[in-house]
C-alpha cells in the first residue's frame, strides 16, 4: 500500500520536473517575444536607404494630384494607422478597407488585408498605383521623382541608378522596417517583470489563450498566425467583400482576410478589415457572438460565452500589448 | 498504524498536487494544450467537460479545424503524456433493511495516464490507461485495464468523415462519461442486464462519423458488445446516432443540440449456456444553452430479451437524467442532476439519484471538487432497498 502511494507521489514529482524545462519549448502556437526584424538579403538596411525611404513615405508627390502620401493613411500620430473606418484617397475617393498599421509590418508574412503582397517591397508600390488611393502610374512616379534633383542624387548614391520603381519599393520597405514598437507591458511581463501587467490583464491573458480562443489564430510573437480566416465581417451585407478569394480564386478563401497583429492594437482603432468595430470592447462582443454566420465561416469561430468581467479582462490584456511608439518625425523633403 | 500512514500519504500527495498546480504556469497542462501552448480552457469549459471548440477538435481527429496543414505530429512536439489524478475526503453512507454502513476516508479515487496526438497527417490516437492499483484504505482499486486506445483517421473524403478504431468512448454516449462534471455516474448509462454492456463502458470496435451540412452529425459503429458473449462470437452490436445543432456552436456551451440514438445488440444470458438474445436501446437527448447555463437531458428506453434477466417476458425499462450546470466564471461551475431508472415489476430495481456539486479552479488544471449525491435503489440486493448518501470534497488535477 505504502509503496503504491510513494510511487504515485514519485510519478507526480517526476512528471512535474520533466515538464518544467519543456513548458515553453515546441508549443508552436504560443505567443511570445519578437525577435530581430527580418531583412531580405537583397535589400540590406543602410542609413541612406532608410532616410530615402522615409522621405518617400511622407512625400505626397507620389500621388497623382500631389495630395496623398503613405503617411496620409498610415499616420505616425495614429500609431501608423488611421482612425477612420476606411480611408480617403485622391479626389475624395473612399476605399473599402481599413488602413492597417505599418507598425511591425516587417514581421508579417503577407501585406494588405487580402495578403496580395508577400513582402514590404511588393506592398510599397501597391497604394501608389491604386486608382482610389494615390492613383498614380509607376512610370509617372519615376518621371516625377527623376525630375527632383534631391531624389535623383540619393538614388544614385543608394542604388547607383536614377529613380526606379524597384528602388522606390526597396527604400520605402527599408524605412518601414524601422517602424517598430518598443516593448509592451506584455513583453516586460514575459521578460520577468510580473508587475508590468495589471491583474486584469493577466487574467485576460489566460482567457486570450484559453476560453476566448484568441490564440488559435492570433498566435506567435506577432499575435497573428500569418494566415487568413473568414470571421464573417460584413457577411450580412448584400455584396460582401470576399477578401482573399479575389486574389487566389480558391473557394476556400471566400471571405477570408489576413489575421492582423494585435500588437499596439489599442492605438489602431477602429477594427476589422472594414473598420466596423470602434472599440476593443466591440471587437470582443463581436467574437463573443461567434462572428457572423456565412457559408465559409471559419470552424474555429464559435460563441464564447464570456462574462462581462471576462470581456473587460480581455480588453485589459489587449491594451497591455501596446508598446512604445517610434519617434520618427516627418523629414524635410528633397527639391 | 498503516491506515493512518496511508491517509497521511494520501493527504500529502494531494498537497503536493495542489502545490505543483499553483507553481506551474497555466500552460503546464495535458497533452493537447501543452502541444499548442494553450490553456485548458481552450477546449474545456470547465475541465473535464469539453466546450464547443474542444468538441470540434475531438471530432476533427485531434487537429485544429481549418489548420490541419500546420499541425505537428507527436515526433515534432513535446512528450505526449499526461496524467489525471483525483482524491480527497469522501463519506459514503449506505443503508438497507439489514442495517447501515458508513465509510469515511481520505483517498485517491482515480489515477489515469493519458497519451494522445497525431501520428501523421489526419491520423490521431488516444490512450487512457488507469494503472493497476490494489485497493485498500487510502486508495481506490483500479483493475489496470486500458480504458481507451484508439486510432482515428479523419478528413477521409473531401475533408470530411472519420473512422475511429480500437477501444473508445462511443458516439451513443451523448454526454461523455469520462468528461462529466460529477463523480456520480449517469445511472441510465450504467443500468443493464447481468453481464450486459453498459452505456458508460468504453467499447472495442470501429466507428464511422461525419458532420454534414446543416450542422447535422452522424455516427455508426460496430462493436464487440457484451462481456457475457463468448470470445468466438462475432461482433454483432451496432449503433447509430444522429444529432443536429441549432444555432452556432456544438451544443456544448453554445447552440442547442438535439440527438437520437439507437443501439441494437445481442448477448448471452449469464445463467446457463443460452444462445445469444437480442436487446436494444433507443434514446433521445438534448443540450440546451442559454446565457451561462447548460441543461442536458437524456431519455433512454431499453428492451431486453427476458432470458438476459432470467425473466419469462421481455424487460422494458426506461430512464434518463436532467442535468443543469451554471458557469458564472471561468473558475467556477455548479451543477445539479436528477437521474432515474424505471423498471418493470419483474425486475423492480427502480433507481433515483440526485446530485449537487461544484468545482472551483485554482488553476486551469487543478480543481477543488465538492459533491453530494443521494441514491435510492429498489431491491438493490437480497437485503432489499438501498439508500446511499455520498459526500466528496477533494482535488481533481491534470498535468
Amino acid at each position: 500500500m505504502r509503496r503504491v502511494l510513494w510511487i504515485l507521489l514519485g510519478v507526480i514529482l517526476l512528471a512535474a520536473v520533466l515538464c518544467l524545462p519543456q513548458l515553453d519549448a515546441q508549443q508552436f502556437l504560443a505567443n511570445g517575444l519578437l525577435g530581430p526584424v527580418p531583412v531580405p538579403a537583397d535589400n540590406p538596411q543602410t542609413d541612406q536607404r532608410i532616410r530615402l525611404g522615409q522621405q518617400l513615405y511622407f512625400d505626397t508627390r507620389l500621388s497623382a494630384d500631389n495630395t496623398v502620401s503613405c503617411a496620409t493613411c498610415h499616420k505616425p500620430d495614429a500609431a501608423w494607422a488611421n482612425h477612420n473606418s476606411t480611408d480617403t484617397g485622391i479626389k475624395g475617393q473612399v476605399g473599402g478597407r481599413n488602413s492597417g498599421t505599418i507598425l511591425n509590418a516587417a514581421y508579417m508574412r503577407y501585406q494588405f488585408w487580402d495578403g496580395r503582397a508577400g513582402s514590404l517591397e511588393e506592398q510599397a508600390l501597391g497604394p501608389i498605383a491604386n486608382p482610389i488611393e494615390m492613383g498614380e502610374t509607376l512610370e509617372n512616379v519615376v518621371l516625377k521623382l527623376n525630375a527632383i534633383p534631391g531624389y535623383r542624387r540619393q538614388f544614385q548614391r543608394v542604388f547607383g541608378t536614377d529613380v526606379t520603381t524597384e528602388g522606390i519599393a526597396k527604400a520605402i520597405a527599408a524605412f518601414e522596417r524601422t517602424v517598430t514598437s518598443g516593448p509592451s507591458p506584455y513583453d516586460r511581463y514575459l521578460m520577468g517583470d510580473k508587475k508590468a501587467m495589471s491583474p486584469a490583464a493577466v487574467r485576460g491573458m489566460d482567457l486570450f489563450n484559453g476560453k476566448a480562443h484568441c490564440t488559435a489564430c492570433h498566435s506567435g510573437p506577432m499575435f497573428s498566425d500569418q494566415s487568413f480566416h473568414n470571421i464573417g465581417v460584413g457577411m450580412d451585407k448584400p455584396n460582401p467583400d470576399v477578401g482573399r478569394f479575389k486574389i487566389t480564386n480558391d473557394p476556400a478563401d471566400w471571405g477570408r482576410f489576413k489575421t492582423p497583429t494585435l500588437r499596439d492594437i489599442s492605438l489602431t482603432y477602429p477594427y476589422l478589415h472594414d473598420g466596423s468595430e470602434k472599440t476593443l470592447a466591440d471587437v470582443v462582443a463581436f467574437y463573443d457572438k461567434g462572428g457572423i454566420p456565412n457559408r465559409n465561416l471559419d470552424p474555429l469561430m464559435l460563441p464564447l460565452n464570456l462574462t462581462r468581467p471576462e470581456k473587460a479582462d480581455l480588453v485589459a490584456f489587449m491594451e497591455a500589448l501596446t508598446g512604445t511608439m517610434p519617434d520618427i518625425p516627418a523629414p524635410e523633403l528633397p527639391e | 498504524m498503516q491506515m493512518r500512514l496511508s491517509q497521511v500519504l494520501t493527504f500529502c500527495s494531494i498537497c503536493v498536487a495542489l502545490l505543483l498546480g499553483s507553481l506551474l504556469p497555466a500552460s503546464a497542462i495535458p497533452v493537447f494544450a501543452r502541444k499548442y501552448g494553450f490553456n485548458c480552457t481552450m477546449c474545456h469549459s470547465n475541465f473535464p467537460r469539453l466546450n464547443d471548440f474542444g468538441q470540434r477538435y475531438r471530432q476533427n481527429g485531434y487537429q485544429l479545424p481549418g489548420r490541419e496543414n500546420e499541425e505537428k505530429t507527436i515526433l515534432e512536439t513535446g512528450a505526449p503524456v499526461a496524467a489525471r489524478i483525483n482524491g480527497g475526503f469522501d463519506y459514503d453512507r449506505f443503508e438497507n433493511t439489514s442495517g447501515e454502513e458508513n465509510i469515511r476516508q481520505f483517498r485517491i479515487t482515480s489515477f489515469d495516464v493519458l497519451s494522445g496526438g497525431l501520428l501523421g497527417k489526419s491520423i490521431g490516437y488516444l490512450v487512457v490507461y488507469p494503472p493497476k492499483i490494489e485497493g485498500s484504505s487510502g486508495i481506490a482499486a483500479q483493475p489496470g485495464t486500458v480504458e481507451m486506445a484508439n486510432v482515428i483517421f479523419s478528413r477521409l473524403v473531401e475533408g470530411r468523415g472519420s473512422v475511429r478504431a480500437g477501444r473508445f468512448e462511443p458516439a451513443y454516449d451523448a454526454f461523455s462519461v469520462k468528461r462529466r462534471l460529477s463523480f456520480a455516474p449517469y445511472e441510465i448509462y450504467d443500468f443493464t442486464f447481468p453481464g450486459g454492456i453498459a452505456f458508460s463502458d468504453t467499447v472495442d470496435g470501429i466507428e464511422l462519423a461525419d458532420r454534414g451540412k446543416g450542422a447535422m452529425s452522424y455516427a455508426a459503429g460496430l462493436i464487440n458488445g457484451s462481456s457475457s458473449d463468448r470470445l468466438d462470437d462475432s461482433p454483432q452490436d451496432f449503433y447509430l446516432r444522429a444529432a443536429k445543432v441549432f444555432g452556432p456552436g456544438e451544443g456544448q456551451t453554445a447552440g442547442q443540440r438535439l440527438g437520437v440514438v439507437g443501439y441494437f445488440g445481442k448477448a448471452r444470458p449469464m445463467l446457463g449456456d443460452g444462445s445469444r438474445q437480442g436487446f436494444d436501446r433507443i434514446g433521445v437527448d438534448g443540450s440546451v444553452n442559454f446565457d451561462h447555463w447548460n441543461v442536458a437531458i437524456q431519455l433512454l428506453r431499453g428492451n431486453d430479451d427476458g432470458a438476459l434477466w432470467g425473466t419469462a417476458s421481455d424487460v422494458d425499462f426506461s430512464g434518463g437524467f436532467v442535468e443543469a450546470s451554471y458557469l458564472p466564471a471561468t473558475k467556477l461551475v455548479g451543477f445539479g442532476r436528477y437521474d432515474w431508472v424505471s423498471t418493470p415489476d419483474e425486475i423492480n430495481q427502480d433507481i433515483r439519484r440526485w446530485v449537487l456539486g461544484g468545482r472551483y479552479y485554482f488553476a486551469d488544471n487543478l480543481a477543488f471538487h465538492c459533491e453530494y449525491s443521494h441514491r435510492r435503489q429498489d431491491n438493490a440486493s437480497e437485503a432489499g432497498d438501498a439508500t446511499e448518501k455520498f459526500y466528496f470534497g477533494g482535488l481533481d488535477f491534470a498535468f
